[in-house]
């Protein structure tokens, strides 16, 4: 297990007060947080800033934390000595044990005893998932660390696996229940995120899809194959139709009742002029079609 | 490979199951919910889609002093960007 340098992750001295350290982490928050951050490797930061100043802000923590890493550097090997904690009375505030399944093992492994009892018996946790199982429902192998509280009260991290049974219609932020399986009869609760998708946006339970349409396509009408997560679909595209105009077609987004709307935006491409015949087209068009695409067609 | 276990979609939750999933007493979140300050949401009824919410206003709450007036204000501004931002990636 590696040493983490509370101090160092948050930027103060060893002998910073609490005001200092809540400064440092409020500045580092504004930096990092990852509803505002550009930063690439900003939630892993946020984890980490949040997690020392889950320490340090607590006195009990801090001072269990200065006990122990004497002489400790970041990243360095380190194993709690036995019976560290001896002699330290815990009151058990400031953090609900199942928030340590965000934090390292070392949070867990040194501070594990120190959380509250959990309020509920329910553990909570993100999943990532395809635009596809949204559409079809899936079974997914889903990777979960789960705290445990040891005979001693000590919460311990376990790496636990579940084979899921994802129904279909789960949108983003959705929360999907599996009754019973958080110990001691509580339910585990999931939350549905989804991974990014090279061809589809989801916005709610709308989803969104750029379509490539030829010019007489949209000119004269046409109906159009779409490829949709759950097969294929016929699209009529009105004759008229403009590129860049966003079509709807009604009860194709994301399954539920009701269900999101497929959103296309169509894209009219045109043909290249990469061959005689080709040119010789587009210059008949050219000559016989009277069309200033900057003013009004005459 | 063991059967799958079958996953049920939760669209409401009760305030005590919120709670929980927020890591916050139910008498926070019940405060705020009195308040107004989660669109919709009552006593009996909290959709499961305030979730994000409810942990964006403990965080500031928690970590910025804020009051739970300003910390739902401030989440109605990142909910407003949230939107914005699903909407540019769909028009890009």
């Amino acid at each position: 297990m590696e040493f983490r340098n509370y101090y160092e992750i948050l930027g103060v001295r060893k002998d910073a007060s609490q005001d200092e350290i809540k400064k440092a982490f409020r500045k580092l928050a504004r930096r990092y947080h990852p509803d505002v951050s550009r930063e690439a490797d900003a939630e892993r930061r946020m984890k980490e800033i949040n997690e020392a100043y889950t320490v340090l802000s607590d006195p009990e923590k801090r001072a269990a934390y200065d006990r122990i890493g004497q002489g400790y550097r970041q990243g360095q090997d380190f194993r709690p000595p036995p019976d560290w904690d001896a002699g330290f009375e815990f009151s058990g505030k400031g953090f609900d044990p199942r928030e340590a399944a965000g934090f390292s093992d070392f949070f867990s492994q040194i501070f594990g005893r120190m959380g509250g009892q959990p309020r509920r018996a329910d553990h909570h946790a993100k999943v990532l998932l395809d635009l596809e199982d949204a559409y079809r429902g899936a079974v997914r192998q889903i990777a979960l660390r789960v705290p445990k509280m040891d005979a001693s009260g000590h919460v311990l991290l376990e790496n636990r696996t579940l084979n899921v049974k994802i129904p279909k219609g789960v949108h983003e932020g959705q929360i999907i229940r599996l009754a019973g399986q958080a110990g001691q009869g509580g339910d585990l609760l999931l939350e549905v995120h989804f991974r990014q998708h090279e061809r589809f946006s989801v916005e709610g339970l709308d989803v969104h899809l750029a379509l490539p349409v030829a010019p007489w396509e949209a000119a004269l009408g046409a109906i159009v194959q779409v490829g949709m997560p759950d097969g294929d679909l016929k699209v009529r595209i009105p004759p008229g139709t403009r590129g860049g105009r966003p079509l709807r077609v009604h009860g194709k987004g994301i399954p539920g009742n009701p269900p999101g709307d497929l959103i296309l935006k169509t894209e009219i491409v045109l043909p290249p002029a990469d061959t005689p015949a080709a040119k010789a087209f587009y210059e008949k068009m050219a000559r016989e079609f009277p069309f200033d695409p900057r003013g009004r067609a005459e | 490979m063991k059967d799958a276990l079958t996953a049920c979609l939760v669209e409401e939750m009760t305030i005590e199951e919120a709670a929980a999933a927020t890591f916050v007493e139910v008498e926070w979140l019940l405060v705020r919910v009195e308040e107004g300050l989660f669109p919709g949401a009552s006593r009996s009824h909290f959709s499961s889609r305030l979730l994000a919410r409810a942990r964006r206003m403990r965080d500031l709450e928690r970590n910025f002093d804020a009051s739970p007036e300003l910390a739902a204000l401030f989440a109605d501004i990142l909910e407003e960007n949230d939107e914005l931002k699903i909407r540019l990636r769909c028009a890009e």
